[in-house]
């Protein structure tokens, strides 16, 4: 039998790799397409490899987190880091998620217009950055310290709105999901 | 449709393993049947028996409804080198419906702090025996049985699930309460818990009780007396002290009245960090709205950027009349 913990940190390291790999290669990509370096004829690979990365990354992060919270020690969410890291996640999974949804509307058109690649290449490099913060805050969790804690980031402050709140955010956000799917008036 | 099911298959085989996966730092105290609910320390093909020995001391007689102290005994001890041990507090064991409360027993503490029949304990490396004890509240006039059992682990981290229990029941008669017999009322509820750096006050109610003497102590320490004072007729008020580190105080009755002199079995009392508490259902709430935000932002941002199809097409000669 393997136990949750050595699970999770399989599916952890799987996370963290297919994202840091997004992370390297959206770079790339944002570089590649505004010709600088000379690194333009590579921005066809990095564009296929930074989506593909995030795309698995983002795949793999449900795993990593079904894992953690088998393996983490008590019942619910007990903790303030642990509330910190499911928010940043859900931003993570978020931006990710609109980086790829971009993409297969845009195709690789999105690299050519100059907003949309500025963008694009922000918007993979931030949630890859969320998600590293996440993740440095399980290390932080579980030993008590991570790399990222140069950085002091208040990690016991948990900003939580009421759910009204939320809940009217959430609404938002899907009324505006739903209104953008519709046709463009011409 | 057919990559969604692929997906979907995937995902089921991926999440597989971690329901099924073993739990080498324990699941934390609960209340729990003997074979904690299908784990691998219960199954026959799996587990291994212990080489622990463990005994129960119980007072083979008792009050209907009032206070008794259950101590188990590991000795011996072999866990694995985190030092993790469960204890298990129970009625049978037959695996279903056999915990103390399924006979009628209420657990008011026990000495690691909690209210359950199954306890977790983290045996220091040399330290061969371990006792916890339990308070229980007795439950209807009968015989009872009471066993004890334990899950560990291997040192050497094989992995192999350890199952031990008591070589024989503890037998207890429970009989009714004698008339004038001094005691605790039996709603009466002892405090388990408290937060660091806080003064208890317990307010005892009792029965058939003309005077009475508290005792406490911090596990280790000297016993020392409580002051108590008389409130009304059959209610009494004592303080035991805030403490400044997580530790169990225990407290103990010398119950006096017309009838025999009583003592209550030690009561424990854990102090602990004041917990973080939390509205999970709002954080998950934001969660998801955090989720949408983020994504719809971001598409929003990219929205200007037309799609390919959409981008005008430029025909030089539109009104061009053909020959």
């Amino acid at each position: 039998m393997v136990s949750a913990g050595t699970l999770h940190v399989i599916t952890t390291e799987l996370a963290i790799g297919a994202y840091a790999t997004a992370g390297v290669a959206f770079l790339l990509a944002g570089l590649a397409s505004h010709g600088l370096f000379g690194l333009g004829r590579h921005l066809h690979t990095a564009d296929l490899a930074a989506h593909f990365a995030l795309a698995f990354g983002l795949l793999a992060m449900p795993f990593a987190m079904a894992t953690g919270i088998s393996s983490s020690p008590g019942d619910g969410i007990d903790h303030p880091l642990l509330i910190n890291k499911m928010l940043l996640g859900s931003g993570a999974i978020g931006l990710a998620m609109g980086v790829l949804l971009t993409r297969r509307r845009l195709g690789a058109g999105v690299w050519e217009d100059r907003g949309g690649r500025r963008w694009q290449s922000l918007g993979g490099l931030g949630a890859v950055g969320l998600v590293l913060i996440t993740a440095s805050m399980g290390g932080t969790y579980t030993r008590g310290e991570s790399l990222l804690d140069v950085l002091s980031l208040p990690y016991d402050v948990v900003p939580l709105m009421p759910v009204w709140l939320s809940l009217a955010v959430l609404c938002l956000a899907v009324v505006n999901l739903v209104l953008m799917r519709r046709p463009r008036a011409t | 449709m057919k990559r969604v099911a692929i997906l979907l298959v995937v995902a089921t085989l991926l999440m597989a393993p971690s329901f099924g996966s073993a739990n080498p730092n324990g699941v934390g105290e609960g209340t729990f049947d003997a074979q904690c609910g299908g784990a691998c320390h219960g199954d026959a093909d799996m587990n291994r028996t212990s080489a622990s020995t463990v005994s129960l001391d119980v007072p083979a007689v008792v009050y209907e409804g009032l206070l008794t102290s259950v101590a188990v005994t590991v000795s011996g001890v072999q866990t694995t080198s985190t030092g993790v041990l469960g204890i298990f507090l129970l009625s049978d064991v037959t695996g279903a419906e056999d915990t103390p409360e399924d006979d009628g027993w209420t657990i008011v503490s026990n000495s690691e702090g909690g209210t359950h029949n199954y306890v977790e304990v983290i045996v220091a490396p040399g330290v061969m025996t371990y006792t916890v004890e339990w308070t229980l509240r007795a439950p209807e006039v009968g015989d009872y049985r009471l066993h004890a059992a334990i899950h560990h682990g291997a040192q050497d981290g094989s992995g192999a699930p350890f199952f031990g229990v008591s070589l024989a029941p503890a037998t207890v008669e429970v009989q009714p309460v004698p008339a004038n017999l001094p005691r605790l009322a039996e709603d009466f509820q002892p405090p388990v818990l408290r937060t660091l750096g806080e003064t208890t006050t317990v307010r005892l109610t009792t029965d058939a009780v003309t005077d009475l003497q508290v005792e406490w102590r911090v596990e280790g320490g000297m016993t020392r007396t409580a002051k108590t004072t008389f409130e009304n007729e059959g209610v009494w008020t004592f303080e035991i002290p805030a403490s400044l580190e997580p530790v169990v105080v225990e407290w103990r009755v010398h119950l006096a009245g017309d009838g025999p002199t009583q003592t209550t079995p030690w009561l424990a009392l854990q102090s602990e960090e004041p917990r973080f508490t939390v509205d999970e259902t709002a954080a998950y709430v934001q969660a998801f709205a955090i989720l949408f935000v983020t994504m719809v932002v971001f598409m929003s941002l990219q929205r200007r950027v037309p799609p390919p199809g959409e981008q005008p097409k430029i025909l030089p000669f539109p009104n061009e009349v053909m020959p």
